[in-house]
């Protein structure tokens, strides 16, 4: 009985005769078995891994519910549910695996969710021009082992791979820990597959590059389902490596190993996988390195010959500042531990607040940045940890990844939006970019006037012109106000 | 008494499901609700008491094959979610909720003890005096009498004195599809049959019996009587102790492709991840001559699930194939494949690809 379910952030619903109507019209496109109005797939497709949603699960509620869940399994069933639903002007919200951590796929004002995970193959591997195309639905782990059998790797390996889809990845920029080496998912892209509101389906030439006007297919790169749908992608891959050098040093100082990284970035080197831990986070994750240093570790894969010479030229930089060799099996442990974060489901249960905030700095705010986000965090009543390491760069700077944990007893969300004001403060003010990766979704879209400035009305007019009808998933993007969740 | 640990399935529930990868019914059938975490959040708000169970939320619930592939890559060590989803399911039918599609299966075991119906491949072989006791299980018996023909042969050729009963379904099944007290009368039934056999060991080559007998008869209060032997480590000892001896490759000529004699074995996820069997079928195969052992890409225990888990082919028969189909896919080209389930074999019987059971081959290539 969803009426026992509160939901917390609803604004609103679509008329349930209108709803019925699409249903039956959306069951001939689609089979009467990719459409459920079940309580069981309402309430499983309504929230992703925004902190706040297990906060009100555990109390029984919810942000909000669709009335309805469809699963394509065609870009051609995309096109005609979308268009159906333009007609009607009843919203549509994407779902992929619901690893975002922002809110990104509550339906604010109910309506449709659609589930894309049922398109979810490769379609093709290039391997002359070493080039994948793949649906949107795909599972990130899934897309890596089956083109691991093909010889290849997609060099993107984020936290969340084995629980977000190709399409997720797209819709929100996402990151990979080796995207120093093979870039973020938008320096892959080499052309996208979307469809529109109105229907139309569209996409981009996979040539290297073009100089024929803006991309417009890239236009839909972040767009967190807002402008319309990805449904499939051509993206960069490459020959498995030959070969991986594994290495991690400790500095004295913060600024040191920054330094040690500026300065290989900027002598052309690219390993995979670079890492500054402060030092509290060095504790944490290395104990046997202590709390007193701060960690860096580096994976360096390619060719042999290549990753020699860069071996080189970073070890100069690294030695150069002060560093401290540590050995390779801090790596060897990373690289096991990656991918656990069960930890935050343990905290929350003992009362625990636990959440990462992601920034962009350049190299001259870098540390300020670093040391601003982490005042800020730990000046809110409640907050026992605020740490933060570097976990991806680039040759102009590099992503500062915070992790904070609070106890704030029965406050949990305002707390929780406390701390997120503080440490957005902080960040704008010291000149970071308020997002590296994890993208905006609902939350962060009350910051994204002042990081776009007059940038923020060219995006609306490009909202309104993609979706005139402010079908797709409202309420994102801080496209419009949400103020259920701002008050 | 099992009961739902509330922690666990919450550290499920609160968890983004890292993985997802792992869980096929997920991959296959790509809804949310049939997600680790989304049947774990149903189970935890039902079980709070913010959700009241209908058949949407037991079907969903019902989607685990048992196989814990989504413990592979979990952080919580003590988290089975396959139990706590077992449990909670078991208060649907206190609130009268039930899945018709189960029902006849039900009905079945009610009546003749087996969820496929009457028995028809019952095998008896009353020895008092045997100290063996072999367990076939029904789904060798209404699906692969060969097997147990070819366990019958092998005991013959090894010279081990064994009774076979007239036996019951281990209950198992009953219990998947929420009837708790009839898995608890096979039991009963099951552990009189063993007690009045004078056997002292149970082998079983179902790995679903097994983890029934080892696992859940405790929890009903029905511990059984006997030593329970795994088939795998069974059948290896009689190798290790030089009672059976392969001689040949056993693989049937005109199943063959190419001439190349090549074996791939499939690991049941019980035996493999719950039994954590996984290296005695490897050593039997390689107790046989004239074979090469070719691994698919998941084996040991990483090993994917053939569909066949929790009674999918009877509960879910679409998503069973779908899976099986899929898990095909990981195995090299003009293989025969082997494997040490009767569910598993079952599964993987699609498209007249040749499947034999370990015991099978194992019988063949002692002849």
């Amino acid at each position: 009985m969803v009426d026992l379910i509160r939901t917390v952030l609803q604004k609103g619903q679509i008329e349930q005769t209108l709803i019925d109507q699409y249903a039956r019209e959306t069951a001939e496109i689609v089979g009467k078995d990719n459409v459920s109005v079940n309580r069981a797939d309402l309430l499983s497709t309504c929230r992703d891994y925004w902190p706040v949603n297990n906060v009100w699960m555990v109390e029984g509620a919810v942000p909000a519910l669709p009335q309805l869940v469809v699963w394509p399994q065609h870009t051609s069933e995309v096109s005609r549910l979308l268009a159906l639903a333009n007609a009607k002007k009843i919203p549509v919200t994407p779902f992929g695996e619901g690893s975002g951590a922002l809110g990104g796929v509550v339906p604010l004002k109910g309506g449709i969710t659609l589930d894309l995970k049922r398109i979810n193959k490769i379609r093709f591997i290039d391997h002359e021009n070493l080039m994948v195309t793949v649906d949107c639905g795909m599972n990130g782990a899934l897309y890596e082992e089956e083109l691991n059998r093909a010889g290849y790797t997609g060099g993107h390996f984020p936290q969340s791979l084995r629980c977000s889809t190709v399409g997720g990845w797209l819709s929100c920029r996402a990151a990979g820990q080796f995207s120093t080496r093979y870039g973020k998912i938008e320096d892959m892209v080499v052309s996208l597959e979307a469809v529109l509101p109105d229907g139309t389906v569209f996409s981009g030439r996979s040539v290297p590059r073009t100089a024929t006007g803006p991309r417009v297919d890239h236009l839909m790169l972040g767009s967190e389902g807002t402008l319309g749908i990805i449904t499939s992608a051509t993206l960069r891959i490459w020959p498995l490596p030959e070969k991986r050098h594994l290495a991690s040093y400790t500095f004295e100082q913060l600024e040191d190993g920054l330094e040690a990284i500026r300065l290989f970035m900027r002598a052309g080197t690219r390993p995979a996988v670079v890492r500054l831990y402060d030092a509290q986070e060095t504790g944490n994750h290395f104990p046997e390195l202590g709390d007193k240093r701060f960690a860096l570790i580096l994976l360096i894969e390619g060719s042999a010959k290549i990753v020699d010479a860069e071996t080189s030229v970073i070890e100069d930089c690294v030695m150069g500042q002060g560093g401290l060799d540590e050995g390779v099996e801090h790596v060897e442990h990373w690289l096991e531990k990656r991918f656990n974060i069960g930890v935050a489901s343990m905290l929350f249960q003992k009362g625990a607040v636990l959440d990462t905030i992601e920034v962009t700095t350049n190299w001259h705010n870098a540390h300020s940045t670093y040391l601003a986000m982490q005042q800020a965090l730990l000046a809110v009543e409640g907050t026992m940890l605020a740490s933060g390491h570097y976990s991806h760069v680039y040759p102009e700077g590099a992503a500062l990844y915070v992790t904070t944990v609070g106890f704030p007893g029965d406050h949990k969300l305002a707390y929780y939006k406390k701390l997120w004001q503080a440490a957005m403060e902080a960040a704008i003010t010291g000149g970071a970019a308020i997002s590296h990766h994890h993208g905006v979704g609902l939350h962060r879209g009350l910051w994204m006037a002042e990081e776009h400035g007059s940038g923020m009305d060219v995006l609306r007019k490009i909202k309104a012109a993609f979706d005139p009808h402010g079908i797709m998933n409202p309420g994102k993007l801080g496209l419009e106000e949400v103020r259920e969740w701002q008050k | 008494m099992a009961e739902v640990n509330m922690e666990q399935l919450l550290n499920c529930a609160l968890c983004p499901n890292m993985c997802r990868n792992e869980c096929p019914v997920l991959q296959i059938l790509g809804r949310e609700a049939v997600a680790p975490s989304g049947k774990a959040r149903i189970s935890a708000m039902i079980k709070e008491g913010h959700l009241a169970w209908d058949e949407a939320m037991l079907e969903a619930t019902s989607n685990c094959l048992g196989c814990r592939g989504c413990t592979i890559h979990c952080p919580f060590p003590e988290l089975n979610l396959c139990d706590e989803l077992l449990f909670t399911r078991l208060t649907a039918k206190a609130d009268g909720v039930g899945l018709p599609a189960c029902e006849p299966y039900l009905n079945n075991l009610k009546k003749y003890s087996s969820p496929y119906g009457q028995k028809t491949g019952v095998v008896v072989k009353p020895d008092q005096g045997a100290e063996v006791l072999i367990f076939n299980g029904c789904t060798s018996l209404a699906n692969n009498p060969a097997s147990i023909e070819a366990v019958r042969s092998l005991l013959n050729r090894a010279g081990v004195s064994y009774q076979m009963i007239d036996e019951d379904c281990c209950g198992y099944p009953a219990e998947v599809w929420g009837d708790k007290e009839l898995a608890r009368q096979l039991a009963a039934e099951n552990n009189r049959k063993f007690t009045e056999s004078g056997a002292k060991k149970l082998i079983i080559n179902c790995p679903e019996c097994w983890s029934t007998f080892t696992r859940r008869y405790p929890d009903w209060d029905q511990q059984v009587p006997l030593e329970i032997i795994d088939g795998p480590t069974f059948f290896l000892q009689l190798i290790r102790d030089g009672h059976l001896q392969p001689t040949q490759s056993g693989l049937p000529d005109e199943k063959i492709d190419s001439g190349k004699k090549m074996v791939s074995y499939h690991d049941p996820c019980i035996w493999a991840r719950t039994a954590e069997k996984t290296e005695q079928p490897p050593e039997i195969l390689q107790s046989i001559p004239g074979i090469t052992v070719q691994e698919p890409f998941t084996s040991g225990a990483c090993t994917r699930c053939c569909g066949g888990g929790s009674m999918f082919q009877l509960s879910f028969p679409r998503t069973a194939s779908a899976i099986a189909r899929r898990r095909l896919e990981e195995f090299p080209e003009g293989a025969v494949l082997v494997t040490a389930c009767p569910f598993c074999r079952e599964g993987l019987f699609q498209d007249g690809r040749p499947v034999l059971e370990l015991v099978e081959l194992l019988d063949r290539a002692c002849q």
